[in-house]
């Protein structure tokens, strides 16, 4: 008798490889939770609350490694933030960028009459730089794509430090904190200076002694592993922004990267399935706020912080004018991952949190506004002249 | 020619009045040693019928001396500026405030943070908080941003309390047949384990602008009252919980407590008891 489940099951390899090739498990996860969510809060709420903690101050450490090691790669010769110099305008565009989203978005909300959205405001700042990547990639190929990166991981940056200081619900035992996190480091150090090659004992012994301090300390424990990665032994030079570790790389960093990239895509399939459930039930105008904020703020903040920057002689990259600068706002305005990440980390269940995750979600129209802006103004691919 | 929707509301107000003058005393008995208070929700507009129903809540302050007002959040829309307040709390209730009526607010989320020091309130600078009357305790609480420290809050003070009545109110209502908001599901997991667990006996919440009395939930009555100003005309959608419904017009709720029990009458803008029963403690604590 035929096997008629054999296409079916052939067919599952080839679409897990595609949706972990193209990211797809966030999306899948969020696109799962916004259907559940709505049909049955009761079932929804009560699984989330059963593995919130588990997903978002467990596994999502491995995510923020990832990141990390992308960004530890890109300091290393060839890589993007190298010579750190290379960063400097776009940092300040950030600082631009990011100060008028969150402005606006605290205006806003208080103009649609929500100001309790107010204290979301450094949702605002945060950055899906995997996303934002793509969509760079998309329209200016390779030029300026380093300059998009750049300004992602420095709203993040950014964004990350504002919800350190302005968390309003956290109680903070900094010292505590400090101290651990200065043996986890220590011991990093030691673990590099013994020459230790397995990444193993990086992640287990310095990480879970830097997931301590931040948890003991009232910090989110999903940074665990960014202090720590810098110290792992790693390739003398980058291999590019997202590209693969070859199989063969013997170094530290190398190797958890191959072990840990296909889990922590998992760990985003979760991480969508457990934030990205909002019952359109709990919107309000207020929820406008957010990815208004950051559709006008990153083109116009970016613009200003820019001028800014040029204003005290640094200089723009190569073939980079204010059209390019206005779509790359758009492509950094996509909040998605790490602002799901920030929303969940600031607001505790409810409506605001609620409003303020379908904000972010509605973020991703920055992509196809990207792609818009780069026809309109000519831009990237769709410059009569594109050398890309 | 009546709608269905005004006649399906119509019915289940008249069944329910019924229900309650069968039930017990549909009137408030205004006996003298009884906690007298009223429940406002979603008031702030500054329009007429606010006004209005400020202005029955004042006649009904004449014959049934209440002493405390609790409000259910979203006290303040649009422009919250002196004027405001002036304009969509002290002028409407200016008689109340007059009589020494006590208004103790808790906040929804059209209300500026910044309201839990607006004096008239009495919330002293907290977004919860807690305090008695008589034999009832209230729990005033923040629904708007339910974080650990308040759930530990709640937790703790309703473990110590020792009160016959323990009430809590707060914006956003654990159950609700509303169209347009409904339950807020997620709160109610994290609520209702506490509620249940120390014994509440009353949750009053507004949020929806309606009027709905939810049939008791694992023991804890439900008031919805979001309609003091504002109006979510035929957004009720009957169901299994729902014990009484007014959607047709604003209302607030009068209460008075007496012993174990509580007499309780929603009263429109124009004046009609649209709902009223009597609720009794479940048990001494």
């Amino acid at each position: 008798m035929p096997d008629r489940t054999r296409p079916l099951r052939g067919a599952f390899p080839r679409l897990w490889a595609f949706a972990m090739e193209h990211l797809l498990l966030l999306p899948a996860g969020a696109a799962i939770a916004l259907v559940w969510v709505n049909a049955s809060p009761e079932t929804y709420y009560g699984f989330v609350y059963a593995i919130a903690f588990v997903v978002n101050d467990v596994a999502m450490v491995f995510f923020f490694a990832l990141m990390t090691k992308e960004v530890v790669e890109a300091a290393a010769p060839d890589g993007v933030l190298h010579p750190w110099r290379r960063a400097l305008l776009p940092v300040i565009a950030a600082v631009g960028a990011t100060t008028l989203s969150a402005l606006i978005h605290v205006r806003l909300v208080e103009a649609l009459d929500e100001p309790a959205l107010a204290i979301a405001w450094p949702v605002a700042l945060g950055t899906d730089v995997a996303v934002s990547y793509f969509v760079a990639r998309i329209v200016f190929r390779r030029h300026l794509v380093p300059f998009v990166l750049i300004i992602a991981i420095a709203c993040d940056a950014l964004g990350f430090v504002a919800i350190a200081v302005f968390q309003p619900a956290a109680d903070l035992h900094l010292g505590a904190a400090a101290l651990v996190m200065t043996g986890a480091i220590g011991l990093a150090i030691a673990l590099r200076r013994a020459r230790v090659t397995s990444f193993w004992p990086y992640v287990l012994g310095a990480g879970g002694l830097s997931w301590y301090a931040l948890y003991r300390g009232g910090l989110h424990p999903a940074l665990a592993l960014v202090p720590i990665m810098p110290l792992l032994p790693h390739a003398a030079r980058d291999p590019g922004f997202f590209v693969d570790a070859s199989p063969d790389a013997r170094d530290a960093l190398s190797r958890f990267e191959i072990v840990w990239r296909h889990p922590a895509q998992v760990s985003l399939f979760f991480f969508g399935l457990v934030n990205a459930g909002v019952p359109f039930r709990a919107l309000e105008a207020g929820t406008l706020g957010l990815p208004i904020a950051t559709l006008l703020g990153r083109p116009v903040g970016l613009l200003i912080g820019s001028a800014a920057a040029l204003a005290a002689g640094l200089h723009l990259p190569h073939r980079c004018g204010w059209r390019e600068v206005v779509v790359a706002g758009f492509a950094v305005a996509i909040g998605f991952s790490v602002g799901l990440f920030f929303c969940a980390a600031l607001l505790p269940p409810g409506q605001l949190r609620s409003e303020t995750s379908m904000g972010v979600l509605m973020t991703l129209a920055g992509a196809p506004a990207a792609l818009v802006a780069a026809r309109l103004l000519r831009v990237g691919r769709f410059s009569r002249h594109s050398h890309d | 020619m009546t709608s269905p929707g005004r006649a399906r509301s119509t019915l289940v107000v008249a069944a329910a009045a019924v229900a309650g003058l069968v039930a017990g005393a549909a009137a408030l008995p205004n006996l003298s040693d009884s906690l007298k208070f009223a429940a406002i929700g979603d008031n702030g507009t500054g329009d007429r019928a606010q006004y209005e129903v400020a202005g029955q809540m004042t006649r009904l302050h004449a014959t049934f001396p209440f002493e405390l007002v609790i409000m259910l959040g979203d006290n303040m829309y649009g422009g919250q500026s002196p004027a405001d307040f002036v304009k969509k709390f002290e002028q409407p209730y200016a008689a109340l405030l007059k009589a020494n009526v006590q208004f103790q607010a808790s906040l929804g989320n059209h209300d500026r943070p910044a309201n839990v020091s607006y004096k008239p309130y009495n919330m002293n600078g907290q977004r919860y908080y807690t305090f008695v009357r008589k034999h009832v305790r209230f729990f005033a609480l923040d629904s708007t941003l339910m974080d650990k420290k308040q759930l530990d809050w709640i937790e703790a003070a309703l473990k110590d309390s020792r009160d016959e009545w323990k009430i809590c109110y707060f914006h956003h209502p654990l159950y609700s047949d509303a169209a347009r908001h409904g339950s807020s599901v997620d709160l109610r997991l994290l609520l209702e384990p506490i509620f249940v667990r120390y014994g509440v006996d009353v949750v009053f919440s507004g949020h929806d602008h309606v009027y709905e009395r939810v049939k008791p939930q694992k023991g804890i009555y439900y008031f919805v009252s979001g309609a003091a100003g504002q109006l979510r005309k035929g957004n009720m959608r009957l169901n299994a919980q729902t014990a009484a419904l007014f959607d047709q017009d604003q209302s607030f709720l009068a209460l008075e407590v007496a012993g174990a029990d509580m007499h309780f009458e929603a009263i429109s803008r124009v004046g009609k008891v649209v709902d009223s029963g009597v609720i009794h403690r479940r048990q001494a604590p």
